[in-house]
């Protein structure tokens, strides 16, 4: 597994010591599994092209025409060209930099021109499944004011590119896979964490599912816990942590 | 709800701070709740600022049971009139 350097805290008051002590172990080790697989041969991507994503991800969030559109009331009728490490194919530019930066806006619409210009839509969703995983880990570290990781080294191997058969477009924008559609060859995206809608979305690429919601479920809670209101599972209560929830998701504009 | 406004003063920080804002409300968090409090309240932070571009970018709809619990709120608020 590929390492990072231990975390240094910047903050004069709040110590890297006291952090490390209050870092639940299986937090610490999802995040580092997290950084693994960013870096690992994926389904549709090798190593390199994942961090090259999870970088371009990262860049986004200084791209001229990203911060025009951001601020447009009408975003889909700005043009102009991303600010790009140049490392990837322009429409997956486009699918990385609109997610990084507006996703609550994102439409129908414009899915479809994308892969009308040729991007699969299984290499789309492994992309949403990058930029959520980094757009976490880079979020954790803002938040208690640690540096921002360096991009580890990519990791030799093939993408094993399986699609599965079951995959529908009849949920989302996107195909999934419904549970009952899973074939005996498909990797099972549903037995570790649930098949709600949102387990679902990412499910035409299993491993997505699997690498996202590993992490996730440390970050917040597993899906059982949600609504286990006899029990407390972290520092916060559920009420404190469902605010701090909503509160994130209404800036960011969520629907779901 | 205890801390609420500070735990909103994060979370905002978080997202849309700047470095001293980050500062400020992550020291307050972490003097008032402790460190404990402060790294899971990080973290929920990080999962819900990452969920929402799966969410989004997919276009993943409610659940019909999550559809039905807010119905009324989604007509009072006229969010059903937003298509995407």
């Amino acid at each position: 597994m590929t390492t990072a350097p231990a975390p240094t805290g910047s903050s004069a008051t709040l110590l890297p010591a006291a952090l490390a002590h209050a870092m639940r172990p299986a937090l610490a080790y999802e995040r580092e599994r997290a950084w693994h697989r960013l870096a690992s041969a994926g389904t549709w991507f090798s190593g390199e092209q994942r961090l090259a994503i999870a970088a371009e991800s990262r860049r986004a969030v200084q791209c001229k025409l990203c911060r025009t559109r951001k601020e447009a009331l009408s975003p889909y009728q700005v043009d102009g060209a991303h600010d790009s490490l140049g490392q990837i194919d322009p429409p997956l530019v486009e699918v990385v930099h609109r997610v990084t930066t507006d996703a609550g806006r994102v439409t129908r619409r414009w899915i479809e021109s994308l892969l009308e210009r040729g991007l699969p839509d299984t290499h789309y969703v492994e992309a949403i499944g990058i930029v959520a995983v980094i757009t976490a880990l880079d979020t954790f570290d803002r938040a208690l004011d640690l540096p921002q990781r360096p991009l580890p080294a990519p990791i030799a191997g093939a993408p094993i590119r399986s699609r599965p058969p079951g995959a529908q477009r009849n949920l989302a924008w996107v195909p999934t896979v419904a549970p009952d559609a899973l074939t005996p060859t498909d990797l099972n995206a549903f037995s570790v964490h649930g098949d709600k809608n949102i387990h679902r979305a990412l499910s035409l690429v299993p491993q997505e599912v699997l690498t996202f919601f590993d992490l996730d479920v440390e970050l917040y809670l597993k899906d059982q816990q949600i609504r286990d209101f006899d029990h407390e599972f972290r520092a916060l209560s559920h009420a404190q942590m469902e605010l701090v929830a909503g509160r994130v998701s209404s800036l960011n504009g969520c629907y779901y | 709800m205890p801390h609420g406004s500070l735990l909103i003063e994060f979370a905002t920080a978080v997202i849309e701070g700047d470095a001293n804002e980050r500062a400020r409300t992550r020291e307050m968090l972490h003097r008032t709740l402790g460190p404990a409090a402060l790294v899971d309240a990080a973290a929920v932070v990080a999962s819900f600022n990452a969920v929402v571009k799966i969410a989004d970018a997919t276009g993943i709809p409610l659940e019909d049971y999550k559809a039905a619990a807010t119905a009324d709120l989604r007509h009072q608020l006229g969010l059903d009139r937003l298509e995407r």
